[in-house]
Order: C-alpha cells, then sequence, then structure tokens
C-alpha cells in the first residue's frame, strides 16, 4: 500500500485487484473501488453480476482468490488510522465499524426484534446498558417502535427489511453495506428504506448500496460503480457517467401510423436516422413502445445531431407529431447500454 | 451546539473503549451470548421434546400397569422394574430429542441465508461451540426428566431408589451426545432442518438395524463396536453387567448341521468409552469442517 493511501483519510475502504473465481467461474474480476468517508456509493449491475460476492469479500464470509481489501481502522469511534489489510486474524477489530446486509436473510420468526437486535448488538461489543434505547433508538428512526416485542413472523416483508437494516446498523458503525435493501419491496416500504438511507448519510455514514435497477440507486447514491460480469464497467457520479456515455435518447411520435407495421417501419427508419445519430454502427437500435406508441432511438446527445434526425425524418415525408429527449427514460437506457456493451472505459 | 457535539463524541469515545474487547475474551462473551441467544431461541423445541419424553414415560406406564393389572408380579428387584423402562423405546427417544435439538444446528443457516446475518458479526467455530452447548444441554434435561420421571415411579413402587441408575444417566448422557454429534453431521450436509431430521431418524431406525441384522448373520463373532447404536445398550446394561455379554444362537441348516453365532448384548465398559468418544469426535469434526466450507446459495 502506498504512502498516499494511507495519507488520504478520506478512503475508508479500499479493493485492490479483488478477484473472486468459483471453480472455472469468475464471480468477480480484478475490481478496484474506493470509497470515501460520507459517501453514498451505488453498486450497480444485473443479476448475477457479482455484487452480493463482493460484499461477501468485504465481510470475509468468502477469501478471494486474488487481490485485497483494505479497510481504514477506526480510532476509537472518532478519528481514524491506516487503512489496513483484512485478513482473518484482524476482522474483528476492522469489521466492527462496518454493518453488513448481504442478499435477504430470513429471520427467526419465534423471536421479536428486541431478543435479536439484542444479540446482534452483544455480538458487536456495543455497551450492554445502553442496547435497550439503542434498540428503541434503531426502531424509532423506522417507525417500528410499536414492534419491538412482536414475533416477527408476523410482519411483513418491508417490516423484515426494516429489522435486517436495523440487524446491520444496531452497534453504530460508520461504515454501512446494504444488498440489494429496495428488492422485492412494495413502493412505500421501498420509499421508507430510501428517505432511512438518506437519514444514515445526514448522521454522516459511509454506506455502500447495491442494487440491480438504477433508479434505487440513482436517486440516493453520490458515486456510482456499475458491474457486470465481475467487472467494473464504470464509476463515477451520474452526471459523469451521462456525459461520458456521450448518448441520449429520442423519443417521437408518427400520426397515423400502423402498428402492424411496426417491423418494416423500424427497416425504414434506421435508413433514415442511422447515418445521423453519431454514434457506432454497432451500438445504434429503434425500438417501438406500443404503450406510448412512440420510437426511440439512441443518439449521441449532440443538439446538432438531435436537429439533423428531425430534419431528415420531416425530409422524407414522415408526419411527426412529437419529438423529445425524455430525462427519465434516458437513465435506464444508459445502464442497459453500459452493461450490454462496455462502451465506457473505466478512469484510470 | 459545538459543545454538544463535543460532549456526544466524548461519550462516544468513552463506549468504543470498552467495547474493544477482543481476542479471548470477545470469543468467550460471543460464545456465552450465543448461549443465552439460542436457549431462548429453542424454547419451542424444548417444550415439545419435554412433552413427547412425558408422553413416552406414560406409555410405559401404562404398559407396566397392565401388566400389574393381570397379576404379572413386579419384579422384586427395584432396578429390573427401572429398567424396563428403557427398553427399545429410549434408544428413539434418544434419537428424537437430539433430531430435534442438532436438526437445525447448521443446516438453519443456510437454509434461509440467515447465516449472512450472523457470520460477519460471529465466527463460526463460536457460534458452533455456542450452539452446541446450549442445545445438548436441553437435549439432555430432557433425558434428565425421563429419568426423574422413571425414578420417582420406582421410589412409589418399591420406597427406594437404586443408586446405580446414576451411573446409567451418565451413561446415556454420554450416548446421548454421540447421537447428537451424530445429527450435527447430518445437519451439516442436508439442505434443511426436516430433511436433516428425518434422514437422522431414518439413519437410525432403519440402516443402523439392518447393519447390525447383518453383522449378526455374516460374521456373528465380531462385536459390532463400529455401530454407533451398539453403545446404547450399557444404559441398561451398566445397572446389571451379563456375563458374557453375548448369547450363542444355534439354528440348523441343512442335514443336521448347525449353525452357531454370538448376539452382542452390550460393549464392556471401556469399549463404550472409547466407541462413544470416537464417534462424538468424528462426527463433530466432520460437521465443523463442513461447516466452515460450506457458503449460502446465492439467489442470483
Ligand atoms: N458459492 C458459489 N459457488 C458458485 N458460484 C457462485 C457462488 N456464489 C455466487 N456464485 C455465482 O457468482 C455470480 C455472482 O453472484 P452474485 O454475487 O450473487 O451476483 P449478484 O449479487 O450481483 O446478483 C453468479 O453467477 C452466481 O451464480
Ligand atoms: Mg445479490
Amino acid at each position: 500500500m502506498s504512502q498516499e493511501y494511507n495519507n488520504n483519510h478520506e478512503i475508508l475502504i479500499k479493493f485492490v485487484n479483488l478477484t473472486k473465481r468459483f471453480g472455472d467461474f469468475i464471480a468477480v474480476s480484478n475490481v478496484n473501488l474506493e470509497i470515501k468517508r460520507g459517501e453514498i456509493v451505488g453498486f450497480l449491475g444485473p443479476n448475477g453480476a457479482g455484487k452480493s460476492t463482493t460484499m461477501k469479500l468485504m465481510a470475509q464470509l468468502l477469501k478471494p482468490t486474488e487481490g485485497e481489501v483494505w479497510i481504514r481502522e477506526s480510532r476509537n469511534g472518532i478519528g481514524y488510522e491506516n487503512l489496513v489489510k483484512l485478513t482473518n486474524h484482524n476482522k474483528d477489530i476492522l469489521l466492527d465499524n462496518i454493518g453488513f446486509l448481504i442478499e435477504s436473510p430470513a429471520f427467526y420468526g419465534n423471536l421479536s426484534p428486541r431478543t435479536i437486535l439484542k444479540y446482534f448488538g452483544k455480538l458487536k461489543g456495543y455497551p450492554r446498558k445502553k442496547l435497550n434505547s439503542r434498540i428503541e433508538k434503531v426502531l424509532g428512526m423506522m417507525g417500528m417502535e410499536e414492534w419491538i416485542d412482536n414475533k416477527i413472523k408476523t410482519f411483513s416483508k418491508g417490516m423484515r427489511q426494516k429489522i435486517g437494516i436495523a440487524s446491520a446498523i444496531i452497534h453504530d458503525p460508520d461504515i454501512i453495506v446494504l444488498d440489494e435493501p429496495q428488492t422485492g419491496l412494495d413502493p412505500k416500504a421501498r420509499k421508507d428504506v430510501r428517505d432511512f438511507i438518506f437519514d444514515l448519510k445526514k448522521m454522516g455514514k459511509t454506506i455502500f448500496l447495491s442494487s440491480h435497477l438504477l433508479y434505487e440507486i440513482g436517486e440516493v447514491a453520490d458515486r456510482i460503480a456499475i458491474i457486470n460480469n465481475g467487472e467494473i464497467i464504470a464509476f463515477d457520479t451520474l452526471d459523469n457517467l451521462e456525459a461520458k456515455s456521450e448518448k441520449s435518447i429520442i423519443q417521437f411520435e408518427i400520426l397515423a401510423f400502423q402498428e402492424e407495421k411496426v417491423q418494416s417501419y423500424i427497416e425504414e427508419l434506421k435508413k433514415v436516422i442511422f447515418p445521423v445519430t453519431g454514434i457506432d454502427v454497432t451500438a445504434q437500435w429503434i425500438k417501438y413502445n406500443s404503450d406510448s406508441r412512440r420510437f426511440q432511438v439512441l443518439f449521441d446527445g449532440k443538439p446538432s445531431n438531435q436537429f439533423k434526425i428531425l430534419k431528415e425524418l420531416i425530409y422524407k415525408g414522415y408526419e411527426i407529431i412529437e419529438f423529445s429527449v425524455p430525462k427519465a427514460g434516458l437513465l435506464e437506457d444508459l445502464f442497459i447500454e453500459l452493461t450490454k456493451k462496455n462502451t465506457i472505459k473505466m478512469e484510470e | 451546539m459545538i459543545v454538544k457535539q463535543q460532549l456526544e463524541d466524548e461519550e462516544k469515545m468513552m463506549e468504543m473503549k470498552k467495547r474493544k474487547k477482543t481476542g479471548i475474551r470477545r470469543n468467550l462473551t460471543q460464545i456465552g451470548d450465543t448461549f443465552t441467544f439460542e436457549l431462548r431461541k429453542n424454547m419451542i423445541p424444548f417444550i415439545i421434546m419435554m412433552i413427547i419424553t412425558a408422553l413416552m414415560f406414560t406409555l410405559f406406564l401404562i404398559l407396566q400397569t397392565l401388566q400389574e393389572v393381570q397379576d404379572i408380579p413386579l419384579p422384586e428387584d427395584p432396578i429390573k422394574y427401572f429398567a424396563s423402562y428403557f427398553q427399545f423405546i429410549f434408544g428413539f427417544l434418544v434419537v428424537l430429542t437430539a433430531a430435534g435439538f442438532a436438526g437445525s444446528i447448521i443446516a438453519e443457516d443456510f437454509q434461509k441465508q440467515t447465516g449472512n446475518l450472523l457470520f460477519p458479526k460471529i465466527s463460526k467455530s463460536r457460534l458452533f461451540i455456542g450452539r452446541i452447548m446450549a442445545r445438548f444441554l436441553m437435549n439432555a434435561v430432557c433425558i434428565l426428566f425421563y429419568y426423574i420421571l422413571v425414578s420417582s415411579i420406582t421410589f412409589i413402587k418399591y420406597g427406594e431408589i437404586p443408586t446405580a441408575i446414576l451411573l446409567s444417566l451418565a451413561w446415556a448422557l454420554y450416548y446421548t451426545f454421540a447421537l447428537f454429534s451424530m445429527v450435527t453431521f447430518v445437519s451439516s450436509i442436508m439442505r434443511s432442518t426436516s430433511a436433516s431430521i428425518i434422514a437422522s431418524i431414518f439413519l437410525y431406525l432403519l440402516i443402523f438395524t439392518m447393519i447390525a441384522q447383518i453383522m449378526n448373520f455374516l460374521a456373528g463373532g465380531v462385536e459390532p463396536w463400529f455401530l454407533l447404536s451398539y453403545y446404547e445398550n450399557i444404559i441398561t446394561s451398566i445397572l446389571n453387567m451379563p456375563e458374557p455379554r453375548y448369547n450363542l444362537i444355534t439354528f440348523p441348516i441343512g442335514l443336521g448341521g448347525v449353525r452357531e453365532f454370538y448376539r452382542w448384548i452390550t460393549p464392556d465398559v471401556p469399549t463404550a468409552f472409547w466407541g462413544i468418544f470416537m464417534y462424538s469426535t468424528i462426527f463433530l469434526i466432520l460437521a465443523f469442517a463442513r461447516y466452515q466450507r460450506r457458503q449460502s446459495k446465492s439467489e442470483g
């Protein structure tokens, strides 16, 4: 580890060439990431990309095939000392300052949150006399104070997930690792979880948060690492990712369009539009969304090309009644593009 | 505001200092906390097992009473009366309670990824030790409960409790530990709690009995020390050690020929001690080795 990293006290976690193989299969491939104090790093990737495996490596639940995890040692919960390489021998101390919720573990249904959280708090050495008030405080922050002594088997999925998050933070760690905390929840519970993540950030926590959906992460994360097939293919702020992707979507609607002929329309449109989108031939596409009755086409985001596309369409006699660059659709598509083509090179 | 922040920081510093327990002290407190948590977590299985224990005793009591009603006299020796409560079904009680307490001991962490809540917080070895202590204690209490029930009825009938039964109890608990270890091993290789409970009982009731039968027939002269269930016999035999420790069985084959074989009744004390010791150790080591390597199945 170079002196430079040790001196940069802003970095709390660092993955160095982290690699995990299961037999011949590479689940995590040469991952390099840094997580700074107080930031939320989103960890985005489709199912099976290697998100949970990376988090398990961080928790020493799995041993890396190659590479290292470095964690900054906390000095009595206030300042920080050096970045230290995580091993089996120092994991008790180093991991004390991190709270994990990896995948979606089930709870013991016959016990109450209080019993379970008390056990977890004790395991992590939280002062015993303060445990009860800590449990009440944490569940209170999540609006679950009335449920503290109820059996977990009576809880909804969203409530269980909140208990899962509570179990990760019960010992008041500075770093919190949450693996797809919003997956499978209803919209209300998803919003609760997201709000809670914001609360944690306000308290100065450092958060590493995974998801397979960009919109869950885009709202909260300061920086996003995109992982696909075990490799990090991008790591930046959302704005920079968008700028770097040099891509956007145009959507347009054609008057009196006959849906049965969509395929031949698309073939015709390709000939008209593809020469002026400004992006590589292999990455181009046009699709039709039957819900909105609109066509979508990928282009390089430059206004001059946006105008060229419109001009060509009109010139060829298409009766365009709607033509726009939607902000919302772009995020999802950016992510799909990235994981499909690996077109963005990670900044060195 | 700033003052308040400073106070909070100081308070936090004090707290963190207190919790900097690592090494052996951390190991011990974690094992202790796991122990109490496990007792709590398994309270319902415990109550169920105590009820089953009481029911089994009641069943024997009814059988005894039926015999008495038919004017079959009570054995003169209270030890004989006592031992009659340990025929056939006691081994089943042991395997049932062991399966009840140890069936989930490892499988439960992988069945629904519950282990992902625990392992970053506690190592598998500490969890394993704490769990075995708590659950074996509960298992032992069930067995003790059965002894207390049988002793009570013996006292009612005879006005005395032979002290030799304490020796029997010690062997019963030792043997229970071996079966408990076996179930722990089964739990380490099975996918779910229910699968390991069923597999353990099946292993005991069918496989062990079958091997014993086959061995009797094929190699009747060899003492079946390699059969875990053979050691169960010491629990009652210790009250009244037979001499010799086998029956010679003869039966005719072909034209006037006779075939003889031994049916072993019980191991002697050293054989039983080392046999049970060997079984418990091997099962626990295998179970832990498997536990260490085992990963929860990813949903990805
Ligand atoms: N213990 C394991 N043995 C073999 N393959 C595994 C194991 N754990 C995960 N994998 C594989 O590694 C890949 C990454 O899994 P995972 O990290 O769970 O993905 P994600 O969390 O991003 O959905 C998947 O293809 C998964 O099947
Ligand atoms: Mg996952």
